[in-house]
C-alpha cells in the first residue's frame, strides 16, 4: 500500500528510466539496419548518390559527355542491376493484376491512415484531460480508440494480402524491391510487434492507468504508439517515393547508396508531411461520422448531448488539419515540377489534369459541409446572434470560389462547340480555368472557413477586457487587407507578369492566409481570456447538422483515393521511374473514366468496411437482456 | 471606449496591417529571389 502510495505521489523516479528505455528501444531498432548499411559509401560524396539519375539533354546542344555505365560494375563483384521484365515473367491471372493491388493498396492505405491518426489525436485529447482535469475528454478519447480498434486488424489484414498479391503478380519488381530496401524490411516488420505492443496496453490499460503517475505512464504509452506508427508510415512512405523519383541507385538500378540514401529521396520529405496532415484531417471525419450516427440513434438527451459534443471535436480536428494541407499539397507538387518536369506536367497538364477538377469538387464539398457544420452548431448557443448575419456573405464567397475552382482550362469540344465558342477557350470564364485564379479562390475559401470557425468558437462568449474593441478593430483589418492582398497577388501576378513571378506570388498568397489564421488564433486567445461565458446546450443542434458529418468522411476518402492514383500515374509505364520498366499488361494510364469508376468501388468498399466497425463498437457495449423465462425461473428460486 | 476612439483604432488598425501585410509581400519575394520594387511591380 506505501508503495503504491508512493508511486501515485510521484516520488519515484522510474518514469524517466523507462521512457528513456523504451524509446532507446524503438530507436535503436529503427536505426541499427541504416547505420550497418552507412559504412559502406562506395566512395561517392552523398550528393552524388541521392542526385537524381538520368541526364537531359537540350535538342540542337552538344550531348553531355558521360561516363560509360559498365564502368560502375567492379570486375570481381557484378553489380546487381533493376531487372527488366517481359510481358511473360507477369503472371496472368485472368483478371487485371493491377486491378487486384489497386483495390488491396488503397484499402490498406484508408485504414492505415485511420489507424495512424486517431491515436495522435486521441493522445492529445487525452493530454487536455490530464491538464483540465475534465474527465469528459478523457471518456471520449477512450472511445475514440474504441472505434478504431478494429480497423487496426483490418489494416494488418489488407497489407499482409497486399504483400501477397505483390510477390505473386509482381515478382520481379518485388524481388528488386526487395534487394534495394533490405534490412529495412525486418526493421518494418519488427515496428508492428512494438505498434501492437503498445496499442494493446494503451488501449486495454486505460482504466487500470487513469489517475497520478500512472497516467503519465499511460500518456507515454500513447507517445511510443504514435512514435511507432509514425515510423512505420515514413518507411512505407520511403518505397514509393522512391519508385517516384529513385535515389541511391544510378541509371541501371544498380545500388550505389546506404538505405539512408535511399529512403530520403528527393519527394519524401513533402509526402511525409502531406500524408501525415491528411491523415489527421482523414481520421476526424471518419470518427465524426461515428459520432453523427450515434447522436442520430438515440434521443437519451445526455447521450446526444455527449454524441453532440464528440462530433463537433472530430469536426475541429477534420478541420483544424485541412486547412494547411493544401500549403503541403502545393509544396509535393512543387518538388515533384522540380524532381521532373515532364512528371508535373503529366500530372497538372496531362490527362491526369481532370483529376484536378473533380479534386476541386471533393474539396469544395468537404469545405461547404465543414461551414455548414460550424453555422449549424451556432444554435447551441444564444450568443451566436451576433454573427449569424455574416454567414451569408461567407456562404456567398464559398460558392464563387468554388465555381471559379472548377472551371476547367481547356474543354473537350466538338468543332462545332467550337466554332460557337469562339475558340477553344470561353472568353470571359477562360481565365478562371488557370492556376492564378484557382490560387485565390482556395485561398479565400481557407480564410472564410477559418472566420466560420472562429465566429463559433467565440459564439459562447463575450471578451471582458478593455482593449477588445481595438483587437476586433485589428482582426477585422487583418482579414480585410489578408484578402485584398490574396486578390491582388492573384491577378496581378499571375496575368500581368512572367510565370516565375506567378509561381512565386502564390507563397506570398498562402504566407497571407497562415496571418490570418495564426493572428486569429492569438488574438482570439489573448481577448477571451478570462470573458464571461454564455450558456451552451449541447445536442441542440439539428439532426440535418449530422449528414454535415457524414458528407465529410466520404468526400475525404473519395478524394484520398483520387490523388492517390494521381500521385502513382505519374510514374506512367514505370515501376521505378527511369530505371525499372513496366512491362505489364496494364503498363499505361487508363481512362478517366475507368479511374473513376476503380476509385468508386474502393470508396465503397471501404465505407462498407467503416460501418462494420461502428458495428463492432457498438457491440462490445451491448448486452443482451435476461431471457424473460430465466428470470423467472431465478424469480423461483 | 467612445465612438470616436473606435474609429481611430480602426484606422490606426489597418495603416498598421497595410504596411505589415506590403512588408511581408516584399519579404517573402524577396527570399524566393524575386524582389518587388517600392509599387510592388517586379524588379527584375
Amino acid at each position: 500500500m506505501m508503495y503504491r502510495n508512493d508511486f501515485a505521489s510521484g516520488r519515484s523516479c522510474w518514469k524517466p528510466s523507462l521512457v528513456a528505455m523504451l524509446l532507446t528501444l524503438l530507436l535503436g531498432f529503427s536505426l541499427s539496419a541504416m547505420v550497418q548499411a552507412a559504412q559502406d559509401t562506395g566512395g561517392e560524396s552523398v550528393a552524388q548518390r541521392i542526385a537524381p539519375v538520368g541526364q537531359v539533354w537540350v535538342e540542337g546542344e552538344p550531348a553531355p559527355e558521360t561516363e560509360p555505365v559498365a564502368e560502375v560494375a567492379t570486375e570481381e563483384a557484378p553489380v546487381y542491376v533493376a531487372p527488366r521484365p517481359t510481358r511473360k515473367d507477369y503472371p496472368d491471372i485472368g483478371v487485371s493484376s493491377r486491378a487486384v493491388v489497386w483495390i488491396l493498396a488503397q484499402m490498406h492505405l484508408f485504414f492505415g491512415a485511420l489507424v495512424l491518426a486517431v491515436p495522435l489525436f486521441v493522445l492529445i485529447i487525452e493530454l487536455v484531460g490530464q491538464s483540465t482535469g475534465d474527465e469528459r475528454y478523457d471518456d471520449m478519447a477512450h472511445e475514440f480508440m474504441k472505434i478504431s480498434l478494429t480497423g487496426f486488424s483490418i489494416t494488418a489484414i489488407f497489407g499482409g494480402t497486399l504483400a501477397l498479391a505483390l510477390f505473386v503478380l509482381y515478382p520481379d519488381f518485388m524481388g528488386y524491391m526487395m534487394r534495394v530496401f533490405g534490412a529495412q524490411w525486418i526493421v518494418y516488420a519488427g515496428l508492428f510487434f512494438l505498434e501492437s505492443f503498445f496499442l494493446y496496453t494503451y488501449y486495454y490499460g486505460w482504466n487500470a492507468m487513469r489517475y497520478g503517475n500512472l497516467k503519465w505512464l499511460h500518456l507515454t504509452l500513447g507517445l511510443l504508439l504514435n512514435g511507432a506508427g509514425m515510423t512505420i508510415m515514413v518507411m512505407a512512405n520511403s518505397w514509393a517515393t522512391f519508385m517516384m523519383a529513385p535515389s541511391g541507385v544510378n541509371e541501371v538500378g544498380a545500388i550505389v547508396g546506404n538505405i539512408w540514401e535511399v529512403m530520403k529521396g528527393p519527394l519524401w520529405n513533402p509526402v511525409n508531411l502531406h500524408r501525415f496532415i491528411a491523415n489527421i484531417a482523414f481520421g476526424g471525419a471518419v470518427v465524426g461520422a461515428y459520432a453523427a450516427f450515434k447522436f442520430l440513434s438515440t434521443r437519451d438527451p445526455a447521450k446526444r448531448a455527449h454524441y453532440d459534443w464528440m462530433g463537433y471535436t472530430s469536426n475541429f480536428i477534420a478541420l483544424l488539419a485541412f486547412l494547411p494541407l493544401p500549403f503541403a499539397g502545393y509544396w509535393l507538387m512543387a518538388e515533384i515540377y522540380a524532381y521532373s518536369q515532364q512528371m508535373g506536367i503529366t500530372a497538372m497538364g496531362g490527362i491526369l489534369a481532370w483529376l484536378f477538377i473533380v479534386q476541386a469538387v471533393l474539396i469544395g464539398t468537404i469545405l461547404l459541409a465543414a461551414n455548414y457544420y460550424l453555422w449549424a452548431g451556432m444554435s447551441r448557443t444564444e450568443g451566436s446572434s451576433r454573427y449569424q448575419w455574416l454567414i451569408k456573405y461567407i456562404a456567398l464567397i464559398l460558392v464563387v470560389c468554388f465555381l471559379i475552382w472548377v472551371t476547367p482550362h481547356t474543354l473537350l469540344l466538338s468543332a462545332t462547340e467550337i466554332a460557337a465558342l469562339g475558340g477553344s477557350h470561353h472568353h470571359y470564364l477562360g481565365p478562371l480555368g488557370i492556376m492564378p485564379a484557382k490560387n485565390i479562390a482556395v485561398n479565400l475559401m481557407l480564410i472564410v472557413t477559418f472566420l466560420s470557425f472562429q465566429l463559433y468558437r467565440r459564439s459562447d462568449k463575450v471578451a471582458t477586457v478593455s482593449w477588445a474593441p481595438a483587437g476586433n478593430a485589428l482582426l477585422v483589418a487583418i482579414y480585410v487587407v489578408a484578402i485584398v492582398n490574396v486578390i491582388f497577388l492573384g491577378v496581378y501576378f499571375g496575368y500581368f507578369t512572367n510565370t516565375v513571378y506567378k509561381v512565386g506570388s502564390s507563397v506570398a498568397q498562402v504566407a497571407s492566409t497562415l496571418v490570418v489564421i495564426i493572428a486569429g488564433i492569438v488574438i482570439d486567445s489573448l481577448m477571451f481570456r478570462g470573458a464571461r461565458t454564455l450558456p451552451s446546450h449541447w445536442g441542440r443542434i439539428p439532426d440535418r447538422a449530422q449528414y454535415a458529418l457524414f458528407a465529410l468522411p466520404i468526400a475525404f476518402t473519395w478524394l484520398m483515393g483520387l490523388m492517390g492514383y494521381v500521385r502513382s500515374s505519374v510514374k506512367t509505364h514505370w515501376h521505378v521511374y527511369t530505371v525499372m520498366q513496366d512491362n505489364s499488361p496494364d503498363n499505361f494510364i487508363p481512362t478517366i473514366g475507368y479511374a473513376g469508376n476503380m476509385i468508386t468501388i474502393v470508396t465503397v468498399l471501404f465505407l462498407l468496411f467503416v460501418l462494420f466497425m461502428f458495428w463492432i463498437a457498438n457491440l462490445g457495449s451491448s448486452r443482451q437482456p435476461v431471457p424473460v423465462r430465466a428470470a423467472a425461473m431465478e424469480g423461483v428460486a | 471606449m467612445q465612438r470616436g476612439m473606435v474609429v481611430a483604432a480602426t484606422v490606426m488598425a489597418f495603416v498598421v496591417v497595410l504596411a505589415a501585410f506590403y512588408g511581408l509581400d516584399h519579404f517573402v519575394m524577396s527570399i524566393q529571389g524575386l524582389p518587388l520594387n517600392m509599387d510592388l511591380s517586379p524588379a527584375q
